[in-house]
């Protein structure tokens, strides 16, 4: 899987857990430039993606995101 | 030495002058040096057998941390595991032993004697280090934050024991973090004037607010509390609804005058109040209220158990509130009180969490008039009077104590009432405090000169606030969160 298939459905779990209309996330981005995403639908939004892709990360690794891009990373570690 | 005293002032004016000497400011560690100096003999006047206490906690955690990045460095991920968690243990063993050995010990030989077992139990002489539960809270972030890798850890030794021993928070918070404070340690400062200047306004504030309207509301709740079994249950019920007030203006006020000293230094230290009584409902009110506390538990306790309940849904964010408070709830001391104000919170988030009302942070709005909404003022209403409950439990020297002041509020009807007419001025303080809350709930801190344009009027306030000051300064109270 490639990193724009990621980002695709990670679109979708976004739009659907956080109830947007429309998002485009890259790798910059952070809870701070989505006002819906707080700390309870952070957890909401890791609970949907280790559905989806079918992984499960570690507190440590959770901990350590700054932003989209390093969730990316991670995802793409596990799926490897 | 408290910071509203004239040997403080004394001991400021030294510190400042020195600070700010052209060969101080030649590098960052020729100040954080002086600082460091000036620190340590700020905790060895209040209390100078502890100096060695902290000057080796500071050691043991710099060592710890400069051991885990080198692990980590090395990839050996479960060796820094290992460190951050044997870290954290030691912090909480320092804690644990200084503040709750005894109450441990106490509340498990009362246990055993209910059973029937005879046992003998003396309570060991532990002195209680001032500040241990702000400074203890310090040490493990730091560890933590270099093992989620949003800090390298400090190459200086004097740059960390600095960031530890901070004078204007070391006694009583507001708890900083390494993320924000440490980089700040690592430029010189040159006095930033506007800065400067708005430390003044906020340090004078804080000391309206303790002096003048905390100190003098304690002297009815104080005695509410010493004659709850002939007082009225309406003067009962003004007392317990003043002593929200009461302790936001001590704690608030400590806090401003603290973080106004580290603005005269050039420094921004953590923020602990955002106009707590404007929250909505339990949860909004966590978040503005002691939240230098309530972020650091947030991120180290809350967040990692959610993650780990993760799959529970709505009953394992529940369990994690409710932990997360009993945790706040026991910060506080050795006492089952602090037991049931934390879990009395932790079982009011359960029905915000199951409404969805729990993360939902909805922007205040203004009605006409520029008042409150209703329905906003409605659940600010309602959110005090629940503060209130828990509070009261909270402010009890004993859980029976607590039910015995319900009791009495609720029936002793008519009794005696001792509020004078200063009493009822110091209520009316409390009042116009609540209403600036509310005004200038977009500021940091509610002093309502910011409202005026002219400048001889702002002086004018100032003045005015000088003179309250010295007119209702209350007989002078030890600030109530220097004993935690």
């Amino acid at each position: 899987m490639e990193r724009t298939d990621i980002y695709s459905k990670l679109n979708e779990i976004f739009i659907d857990v956080l109830d947007l209309d429309e998002v485009e996330l890259t790798d910059a981005t952070s809870a701070n430039d989505i006002e819906e995403w707080d700390s309870l639908s952070h957890i909401q939004l890791i609970v949907a993606v280790e559905k989806t892709f079918g992984i499960k990360f570690t507190s440590l690794e959770i901990m350590k995101w700054k932003n989209v891009g390093e969730m990316v990373d991670s995802i793409l570690e596990k799926i490897k | 030495m408290v910071v509203n005293s004239i040997s403080f002032l004394i001991f400021f004016v030294v510190v400042f002058i020195v600070y700010y000497l052209p060969i101080c400011q030649k590098q960052p560690r020729f100040q954080n040096t002086w600082l460091l100096l000036a620190s340590y003999f700020f905790y060895g006047y209040a209390d100078w057998r502890m100096v060695p206490l902290l000057l080796g906690a500071t050691l043991v955690f710099w060592l710890l941390g400069a051991w885990l990045r080198r692990e980590m460095d090395l990839k050996h991920t479960r060796r820094a595991s290992h460190i951050t968690t044997l870290s954290v243990v030691l912090g909480i063993a320092l804690l644990v032993y200084f503040k709750y050995l005894n109450f441990f010990a106490e509340s498990f030989a009362s246990v055993l004697q209910a059973v029937g077992f005879q046992v003998s139990w003396t309570t060991l002489n532990i002195l209680l280090p001032i500040g241990v539960s702000f400074f203890t809270f310090k040490l493990i972030s730091y560890v933590i934050e270099i093992h989620r890798e949003h800090i390298q850890p400090s190459s200086d030794l004097t740059e960390f024991a600095t960031y530890i021993s901070f004078f204007p928070t070391i006694l009583s918070g507001p708890i900083d973090r390494p993320n924000d404070f440490l980089p700040q340690l690592q430029r010189v400062h040159v006095l930033d004037y506007p800065l400067a200047a708005d430390g003044c306004r906020q340090i004078l504030w804080g000391m309206f607010t303790k002096m003048c309207i905390a100190d003098n509301l304690a002297t009815i709740t104080d005695q509410a509390w010493l004659s709850y079994d002939a007082a009225s249950s309406t003067t009962l019920l003004v007392a317990a609804l003043l002593y929200p007030v009461q302790l936001y203006a001590d704690f608030d006020g400590y806090s401003n005058m603290a973080i106004g000293v580290g603005k005269i230094l050039g420094f921004n230290v953590a923020r602990n109040f955002n106009h707590p009584f404007l929250a909505r409902n339990m949860a909004e009110f966590w978040r503005r209220w002691h939240m230098s506390l309530t972020s650091w538990i947030t991120d180290y306790v809350f967040m990692p158990l959610n993650i780990a309940f993760r799959e529970m849904g709505n009953w394992g964010i529940s369990l994690a509130a409710i932990i997360n408070l009993l945790v706040i709830g026991f910060w506080h001391g050795a006492n089952w009180t602090y037991g049931v104000f934390g879990l009395y919170h932790g079982l009011l988030f359960v029905p915000l969490v199951f409404s969805g009302a729990f993360g939902k942070k909805k922007k205040l709005k203004t009605g006409s008039h520029g008042l409150p909404l209703r329905k906003d003022f409605l659940k600010m209403l309602g959110t005090y009077g629940l503060v209130t409950i828990g509070l009261t439990v909270f402010r009890a020297p004993s859980i029976s104590q607590a039910f015995s002041y319900f009791w009495a509020l609720l029936t002793n009807g008519t009794g005696s009432s001792y509020m004078d007419s200063y009493g009822y001025l110091y209520c009316l303080f409390a009042i116009v405090l609540l209403i600036l809350e509310w005004i200038l709930r977009d500021r940091e801190y509610s002093n309502p000169a910011a409202l005026l344009h002219n400048r001889a009027f702002r002086w004018t306030l100032y003045l005015a606030l000088i003179l309250l000051i010295i007119t209702f300064t209350g007989k002078s109270q030890a600030f109530i969160y220097f004993q935690f």
